[in-house]
């Protein structure tokens, strides 16, 4: 089926995509981008460092930097419960792949999607920045964002993100 | 053959650098004998290597410069600035013959004949190049047919003493055609008995059409000490002969050699048809020993000449990863046997941390080169360089026994020659412009290289006329890199310098300007992972500062605690630890402390790195740590103890914190962050960076 | 089984040479880059039937470590030639003096080296 879509992706490849909540939103990456799920160990902060690099931690004799990914949604910082998890990303900033920890509050399913089913997100008044978004999937009646972590995660990012705009979208889900 | 050459090139290239470096410090002690030694050695060396490979016109020409520097040091001349200087640029054009070694290039070609003729006027040769004498041919006697030589072999009673096989040799004559061997034993009395002598000797009668010259050859070795007589007889086929071969076997195992007037005798009684000229004999006797060769065993104790291979650089990576992994998991060891209190333990796992920092050290070691080697390239490059402008300079180095990693000195080459020559060319004034305003006549160049935290600075640091911002900012206003409004540090002045494009020398010349800018020198250091800086002042001089992370480190660190957070302070700037109350600390507003009767500044740590809580005791450890000239305390809640640290980077994301150089995972697993002192004294410091005269 | 030589010389180039032609001629090969080094390498080897060493060398130079060899009582007799230079002359003979079998003048050709070593090996 040739996409009707304003797609990146041509055609429709199915891939497998992991889904995690952040607050009540729900997030959707491509689980190729994953490449462990960690429970939460000790992280040890570095101190006068922006809000949303909570610190570092010990992945096996490796240092990985532990990102909070509700601080970079504009969200409160996250609150550790036993659901609360690191998802240990792959991914690509300036032409180099770098590893990072994601704090997620905590993650759902794992799922075979088309991508060809990933609708283009809407323009108006989104919540959150446009390039963070890839798409929209349309799961029964829930909305599930699609991520495009490298650019979410990219470090030259360091900007604030309160100064994007807070509106919440109408949308009719749980 | 083309590894062979590959080698040959590398090694020559090594001798060269040798060489320039030995030459530049006879410039500077022309009178240093083993200098002159070195020089003469090397040049040995590189023309032996370079006849083995057939590069005829490279060893003659090492020959020739070699012959100079053997009648220095025989004291037969005296080395002279002409000498010196034509030396050079022997080096120079022996640079590149090693890879044009037929010289194809004209370019070549032409100064190859020219200083040849230079060397010449030297050593006093005149006119074409002399070709070396051939070794004198004995003209060999035109004869039809194999010639009959009586060969008379005694070897000298202690031959076996240098590993001659004297069989071997006999073995060796009789290869050379039809032949009869009749051995004798000398006879020795019980009392002479000596079981380590040669005793046996022989008469060897052989038929070969080979020269008298290829017999004696097989006698090379041991003609001097044994003796060797040759007759070469007058008869055709007396060896064929069977009543000839009859008569002289009855000598076999007889004490004596059998005379050569009776072997004529016997032959004319076989009688033989071709009648020639009386035999001749050619005795080779032993020679005496020339006058007793000086033993010169120099032990060149005074060179660091160290042997050395070669290793593949992904070995070495292998084993530096290997080797951090060991430390890494040596602490857990050791953390697990103070654990478990068990005494046995703790001393195997003592030992092991011992083996485990001995084996990094020489693992780390390996990769690691001396900055010295690179900066005696730049001896030479400002030593020409200051002699085409005209300019007097003093090239000083400090620190040279810091150590690189070898890759990354060879990329630094070309960014800090580019620095070096900025500073000759437009920062140092010429000697009466320098003595105008009261400054030594002769400006200093200055490159220093030193270690903080896991990083290494190097500065090339010059008095000369400095760099007005004043007119690097204007320039960046004209060329649009920032607005007239904007207000700038002198830092971000100076930082405009290394922007594409930005050149302030009005005619670019030809040593500064080959088209290589600061923005490439800039772009070749942060390649690196490195950072450069600029400090400057009107009419004192101006400092580039150059920052490399060193690639792979393990140091022994000072493991302390902040906060419940731990914390390495390299060893490495580690003065001395106290201990002062908190409250000592918390009203002192001047930020000194008075310790061992000095009053030293002090970082309160936790309060800059933001930690809300108050501390636990009542007592703070202050660590004192040295930063250039000058010594800064920092305070933090415990020492826990000395650690070996493997410093991990903590990546892109924490780049604007870079007073934190590093991480490094403790024996339990938990993190322990490394401190750049160097950074924090100057984050929380207000001293100036400038280096103080 | 192959006989084996122990070859001495603080030049990269000379030992990649000498070890490659001895080598193609079915020798084994053992290389040292100073008579130091040598000295080692031989009393670990469990012997060696001929010793080819160079004269100009840093820490123990080829005299030097002639000598020493010359010491041990398993090397007493144990061939030993001499790399050297035609402006060496009087080296020849103090090496011979100090229990050189023999030399080889550099440069050389393979064909003569092999016949030298040939020569001398045990």
């Amino acid at each position: 089926m040739k996409a009707e879509f304003s797609n990146e992706q041509a055609g429709g490849e199915t891939k497998s995509f992991l889904s995690f909540k952040l607050d009540n939103e729900n997030f959707t990456i491509p689980v190729m981008k994953i490449m462990e799920i960690l429970e939460v160990p000790k992280i040890t902060k570095v101190p006068q460092a922006p809000n949303f690099l909570v610190g570092v931690i010990n992945l096996r004799g490796a240092v990985l930097p532990v990102i909070d990914t509700r601080v970079k949604f504009s969200m409160s910082p996250i609150e550790y419960t036993i659901n609360t998890c690191i998802l240990v990303l792959s991914i690509e900033v300036n032409d180099e792949v770098i590893e990072v920890g994601a704090l997620v509050d905590s993650v759902s399913e794992v799922f075979e999607l088309n991508e060809a089913r990933i609708l283009p997100s809407p323009t108006i008044a989104t919540k959150y920045r446009a390039d963070y978004i890839k798409g929209m999937i349309q799961e029964d009646d829930h909305f599930l964002m699609v991520l495009d972590i490298d650019k979410v995660f990219s470090s030259n990012d360091l900007e604030s993100i309160s100064e994007y705009k807070e509106e919440k979208l109408d949308e009719t889900q749980d | 053959m083309d590894e062979m050459k590959e080698t040959y090139i590398q090694e020559a290239n090594e001798l060269l650098e040798n060489l320039e470096s030995s030459l530049l410090s006879l410039e500077s002690n022309p009178n240093d004998g083993s200098n002159i030694e070195q020089v003469f050695r090397v040049m040995h060396t590189l023309k032996g290597n370079s006849s083995m490979f057939g590069l005829t016109k490279i060893a003659e020409f090492v020959h020739d410069l070699e012959t100079i520097y053997d009648k220095i040091r025989q004291n037969e001349m005296q080395l002279s600035k002409p000498i010196l200087d034509t030396t050079l640029l022997a080096l120079d054009h022996l640079n590149k013959i090693i890879i044009d070694s037929e010289l194809e290039e004209e370019d070549n070609q032409l100064n190859h004949t020219n200083l040849i003729a230079q060397i010449h006027t030297f050593i006093g040769k005149s006119g074409s190049v002399e070709k070396k004498e051939d070794s004198s041919v004995e003209t060999e006697q035109d004869v039809e047919g194999p010639i009959t030589y009586h060969v008379m072999f005694a070897p000298d009673a202690s031959i076996f003493l240098d590993g001659t096989n004297p069989l071997i040799l006999v073995s060796e004559l009789t290869g050379l055609g039809k032949n009869i061997v009749i051995p004798h034993f000398k006879a020795q009395s019980i009392e002479e008995f000596n079981p380590l002598d040669c005793i046996t000797f022989w008469d060897v009668f052989i038929e070969t059409d080979k020269s008298i010259d290829d017999i004696k050859d097989v006698f090379v070795f041991v003609e001097d000490s044994s003796t060797i007589v040759i007759n070469e007889l007058k008869y055709t086929n007396l060896v064929s002969n069977k009543e000839f071969g009859e008569y002289v076997s009855s000598y076999m195992f007889k004490e004596k050699s059998i005379d050569v007037n009776e072997i004529n005798e016997l032959a004319d009684k076989v009688g033989e048809s071709s009648v020639k000229e009386s035999s001749k004999a050619v005795e080779v006797t032993p020679v005496k020993a020339q006058t007793e060769a000086k033993v010169t065993t120099k032990k060149e104790a005074k060179e660091k000449v160290l042997s050395s291979i070669r290793v593949s650089s992904d070995k070495l990576d292998e084993l530096m990863n290997l080797v951090s992994e060991l430390v890494t998991t040596q602490a857990s060891l050791t953390l697990f046997s103070q654990k478990n209190e068990s005494p046995e333990l703790e001393v195997i796992s003592e030992n092991i941390e011992k083996l485990s920092r001995r084996l990094r050290d020489i693992a780390f070691g390996m990769t690691l080169v001396p900055i010295n080697n690179m900066f005696s390239r730049f001896q030479r490059l400002v030593r020409d360089v200051s002699n085409s402008l005209g300019k007097e300079v003093q090239f000083v180095t400090e620190g040279g026994e810091t150590e690189l990693d070898k890759s990354i000195i060879e990329t630094l080459t070309d960014p800090l020659m580019h620095i070096i020559r900025n500073s000759l060319d437009h920062g140092l004034e010429l000697p009466e412009t320098r003595e105008e305003q009261n400054k030594p006549r002769k400006g200093t160049v200055k490159l220093k290289a030193f270690y903080s935290g896991i990083s290494v600075y190097i500065q090339i640091i010059d008095d000369g006329k400095g760099i007005d911002a004043e007119i690097i900012r204007n320039k960046a206003i004209a060329k649009g890199f920032v607005s007239p409004e904007q207000e700038l540090s002198d830092k971000e002045i100076f930082d405009f310098i290394f922007y594409p494009g930005f050149s302030t020398a009005e005619v670019v010349t030809d040593i500064s300007g080959r088209g290589v800018g600061m923005d490439v020198v800039k772009r070749n250091i942060t390649d690196l992972k490195g950072s450069i800086v600029v400090e400057s002042a009107v009419g004192v001089g101006t400092t580039l500062t150059i920052k490399l992370p060193l690639s792979l480190s393990i140091i022994d660190g000072l493991l302390v605690e902040i906060a419940k957070v731990n914390y390495i302070i390299p060893l490495s700037v580690v003065n001395k630890c106290y201990e002062v109350s908190n409250s000592e600390m918390k009203g002192n507003f001047n930020k000194l402390l008075v310790l061992d009767d000095k009053q030293i500044p002090f970082i309160n740590i936790r309060r800059e790195f933001g930690y809300k809580q108050q501390p636990d005791e009542e007592k703070s450890q202050i660590i004192v740590v040295s930063d250039a000239d000058r010594k800064v305390g920092i305070s933090v809640d415990h020492i826990v103890g000395e650690y070996q640290a493997v410093v991990k980077p903590i990546g892109k994301y924490y780049k604007n914190q870079d007073f934190i150089s590093g991480a490094t995972i403790l024996g339990d697993g938990s993190i322990a962050l490394v401190m750049d002192s160097h950074k924090i004294i100057d984050l929380y410091t207000e001293h100036s960076k400038l280096e103080t005269k | 089984m192959a006989k084996k030589i122990l070859i001495v010389d603080d030049s990269e180039s000379i030992r990649l040479v000498v070890g490659t032609a001895l080598r193609a001629e079915g020798y084994e090969v053992i290389v040292g880059n100073d008579g130091q080094h040598a000295l080692d390498l031989l009393l670990e080897s469990g012997g060696v039937n001929l010793i080819v060493s160079d004269l100009n060398m840093p820490i123990l130079d080829g005299i030097s470590f002639l000598k020493e060899v010359r010491k041990l009582d398993k090397y007493k007799y144990l061939p030993f030639l001499i790399l050297t230079t035609e402006s060496q002359e009087s080296k020849k003979m103090e090496a011979k003096q100090s229990g050189a079998t023999g030399w080889i003048i550099k440069p050389f050709v393979k064909e003569k080296l092999i016949a030298v070593v040939k020569k001398v090996i045990s």
